[in-house]
This record gives structure tokens, C-alpha cells and sequence, in this order.
């Protein structure tokens, strides 16, 4: 175990995790605000996936 | 003969409940048929709150042998014991839902962690009372509101605490419409209920279809412990996005996605037997999961009214979005919804407030893998 089983451990374990889930959330937000950028490849129509499919 | 006939009929009685039954099962009993009650007369999540209710009056009438070894609820119960169960419902959801608002708003997405600071107040408050650190972590996962991902985090942290944590997580889901209003009103003002929000950029295919691929790379490279669920999630959803497997989405939302409903709440309701659970530890865990729904919802709404403080005036936020960023999905988004019309009929918040709310069961996902990680738990 790498955080102690005491009071400060469980304070220790939720600042840091509590941080770092931020932290981590921030980044999968700035991943999704490049999302946009995929458009410039191309454009998939529904009809026509859906079509190709039967 | 007359006593030949008393001993028949004393034999008898043992064999039949009614020998065994206290008020410990009449409390039970009362509490099954309370969730019933709410779930038929006020609606509050029937789907959850019936078989979860059912299956807590059957478990507490003695001699039922649903419940026993071998007995179909307690088939059910291992279902989920044995994680079978929370990655199939993740696998549903997905394959039931549009993440379009959480990728048109990324600026959002931050609310899906803020929401979750009730996760830690549970956790130092079951330390305080006394619960070692791991079964600290499991009672504060609840505030995550994302049962499967409570029950996921439980089963490696503390499975003897199982039943108390799924019932206390399933419950405040289903009751989250009674929780999270006087909070949501108590720290916003009139002004601020009735921001409305700008309307999105729409999200192409390309996007939808790249969503659930990046994040299961994303999420099983960083968050190897709660990767199972997440990836049967994004499985689902590209199922839904993809548009050429429309028979194995259909199935995933709706058959599938139905009878694991089914499981989940009987083998929920049937842990819910007067002797193992009418404890003082089972009180705390309920308490305790119930201030970690308080602050989750209180923090999302903080959050969102920090970000504010930096936002222009025209791209603020509506601060009820905050509460949606806890992650019961859709319920935590309806709330929200539901409060801001009260305040303006005409204010359609439920599109924007599905973005947090979606987040929010990344973040729940995320605080678990990082739980996990350090506790060193695999």
C-alpha cells in the first residue's frame, strides 16, 4: 500500500487524487478541442455508411 | 394424539418463515416497499427502484430461497460480485448514448471532475470513523454516483462491504431528484438559474466514430484499473456511432441492456437482508454516502461558478450544469434541466447539461483508476 492507513493518508490520497483527476479531465477536454481539426479529413455522410452497409 | 398433533404442526412452523421472522424484516420489509412506493407514485427511477425494492422484500421474508445459495437472486448477486455485471451495463449505456454534447463543449468537461469532490469528504469522514483506508475509498466512490463503477471500485477495495455501498450508490441515484435540488437552489441565485446557454456546434460522424476509439486508447493506457468498464462504454458507443451495426446497438440499448437491469437490481435488492444489514456500519455508510451526493452536487456548482469568474459576460455558464457533472447518467442532467425550468419553461438545459454529466463518468472513472493506483490495488 502506498499511501499509510491514517486520517492524513485519506487526506493525502484525496488532495492527490482530487488534483490529478483535474489535471486528467483537463487534458481529455483538450483532446475533445482538437476534435474540430478530424473534420479537415473528410466528410462521412450518414446515408451513404448506412447504405454500404446492406 | 394431541400431542402428536402439537408436534406436527411445531414441525411444520419450522419449516415455514414465520419462526424467524423479527423487526429487523418488518423494518426491511417497510423500506422494500417504500422504494416501490416512490418508484410507482412519484416515478422516481422505476427501473432501478422496483426490483431493487422487490427483491428487499423477498430477501427479508425468512425461508425464501431466492436468496439462498443457488436460489436466482443470489445467482444474481454473484453477477455482480464477480464484475460480470457493471461492464455489461457500461457496454448498454453506451450503445445508448450521444457523447455529441460532451465533445461540442470540451470546455465542460472540467465540471465531470469538479462534482466529484464529495468522493474525498466521504472518504476522510469514514476514515474519521473509524473504516481502514480502503474501505474509506470504497464508501467514497459512492459520491462518484455511477453505480457500476461504485460496485467495480468496491470489489477490489472492500467486497464485504458490497451490499451496503451498491445499495447506498443505487438508491441516492434513483433519489437524486430529491438530494440535489435545495442544494443546486441554495447556492445559486435567481439571476444565475436562468443563464441560458449558447447552442452548440454540431458534431460530425467523423467525430462521433473517432470518440470511442481515442478514449478506450486513452483510458486503457492511463487508467488500466477501471479500464473494463470504460472500454465496454466506448464498445457500446461505437456499436450506436459506427451506423453499420445497428442490430448489435439495438440490442445493446434495449434486450441486453433490459435483462441486465433486471440482474443488477434483484441481486442489489437481495442483499438487502435484515441481519446483515440493519448494522451501525451500514448507518455510517448510508450517511456517509448520502454527504458525499450533497457535496458532489455542491462542488459541480461551485465549479461552475468559479469558471464563471472568468468567463465574458454572454459565455457564462449556467451554474446549475456544475450539479450534472456527477455522473448518474442521465438522471444528475434531467435534474438540472428540471431546475432551471422552473425558473424559465423555455430554458433547454438538458442538451448542455448531458455534456458535465457525460464527463462525469469519465471523472468518476478517472478518481477510481487514481484510488486504485494508490492504493496499490490492481
Amino acid at each position: 500500500m502506498i499511501v499509510p492507513d491514517s486520517v492524513y493518508g485519506a487526506v493525502l490520497l484525496s488532495v492527490i487524487d482530487f488534483t490529478l483527476s483535474i489535471v486528467m479531465i483537463t487534458g481529455i477536454g483538450f483532446v475533445l478541442a482538437l476534435f474540430p481539426l478530424l473534420n479537415r479529413l473528410g466528410k462521412l455522410d450518414d446515408e451513404t455508411i448506412r447504405k454500404s452497409s446492406h | 394424539m394431541f400431542d402428536q398433533f402439537l408436534g406436527f404442526l411445531q414441525a411444520m412452523a419450522d419449516q415455514t418463515g414465520v419462526a424467524h421472522f423479527w423487526w429487523g424484516n418488518v423494518v426491511m420489509i417497510a423500506i422494500g416497499i417504500a422504494m416501490i412506493l416512490l418508484a410507482i407514485v412519484k416515478k422516481y427511477e422505476p427501473l432501478l427502484l422496483i426490483g431493487i425494492g422487490f427483491a428487499c422484500v423477498i430477501s427479508n421474508v425468512p425461508g425464501s430461497d431466492l436468496i439462498l445459495p443457488g436460489g436466482l437472486f443470489n445467482y444474481a448477486y454473484h453477477g455482480i460480485e464477480l464484475l460480470i455485471i457493471p461492464p455489461l451495463i457500461f457496454f448498454g449505456v453506451g450503445a445508448m448514448t450521444d457523447f455529441g454534447p460532451m465533445i461540442a463543449h470540451p470546455k465542460l468537461v472540467v465540471l465531470g471532475a469538479m462534482a466529484h469532490l464529495g468522493i474525498f469528504i466521504a472518504l476522510i469522514g469514514a476514515k474519521l470513523l473509524g473504516f481502514s483506508i480502503n474501505e474509506s475509498g470504497a464508501i467514497g466512490i459512492i459520491g462518484g454516483a455511477d453505480g457500476p463503477m461504485a460496485v467495480f471500485v468496491c470489489v477490489k477495495l472492500a467486497p464485504h462491504l458490497l451490499p451496503q455501498v451498491a445499495v447506498a450508490a443505487y438508491s441516492y441515484m434513483a433519489l437524486m431528484p430529491l438530494i440535489q435540488p435545495p442544494v443546486m437552489k441554495l447556492l445559486t441565485s435567481k439571476k444565475e438559474r436562468l443563464i441560458r446557454m449558447k447552442q452548440m456546434r454540431p458534431v460530425s460522424r467523423l467525430e462521433k466514430i473517432a470518440f470511442p476509439i481515442v478514449m478506450g486508447i486513452v483510458v486503457n493506457l492511463f487508467f488500466p484499473p477501471v479500464a473494463p468498464l470504460i472500454t465496454m462504454l466506448m464498445l457500446g458507443n461505437l456499436f450506436k456511432e459506427c451506423l453499420v451495426t445497428d442490430r448489435l446497438y439495438k440490442t445493446a440499448a434495449n434486450d441486453l441492456m433490459n435483462v441486465i437491469i433486471i440482474i443488477l437490481t434483484v441481486g442489489i435488492g437481495s442483499t438487502m437482508n435484515a441481519e446483515s444489514f440493519l448494522t451501525v456500519k451500514t448507518i455510517e455508510i448510508v450517511v456517509l454516502g448520502l454527504i458525499a451526493f450533497l457535496g458532489g452536487t455542491a462542488s459541480g456548482v461551485l465549479g461552475a461558478k468559479f469558471m464563471n469568474l472568468f468567463l465574458k459576460e454572454g459565455e457564462k455558464i449556467n451554474p446549475l450544469l456544475g450539479s450534472a457533472g456527477i455522473a448518474s447518467v442521465p438522471i444528475a442532467a434531467r435534474v438540472a434541466h428540471i431546475v432551471a425550468a422552473k425558473e424559465d419553461r423555455e430554458n433547454l438545459l438538458i442538451y448542455h447539461a448531458m455534456g458535465p454529466n457525460l464527463a462525469g463518468v469519465f471523472g468518476t472513472a478517472i478518481s477510481g483508476g487514481i484510488m486504485l493506483a494508490l492504493l496499490g490495488v490492481k
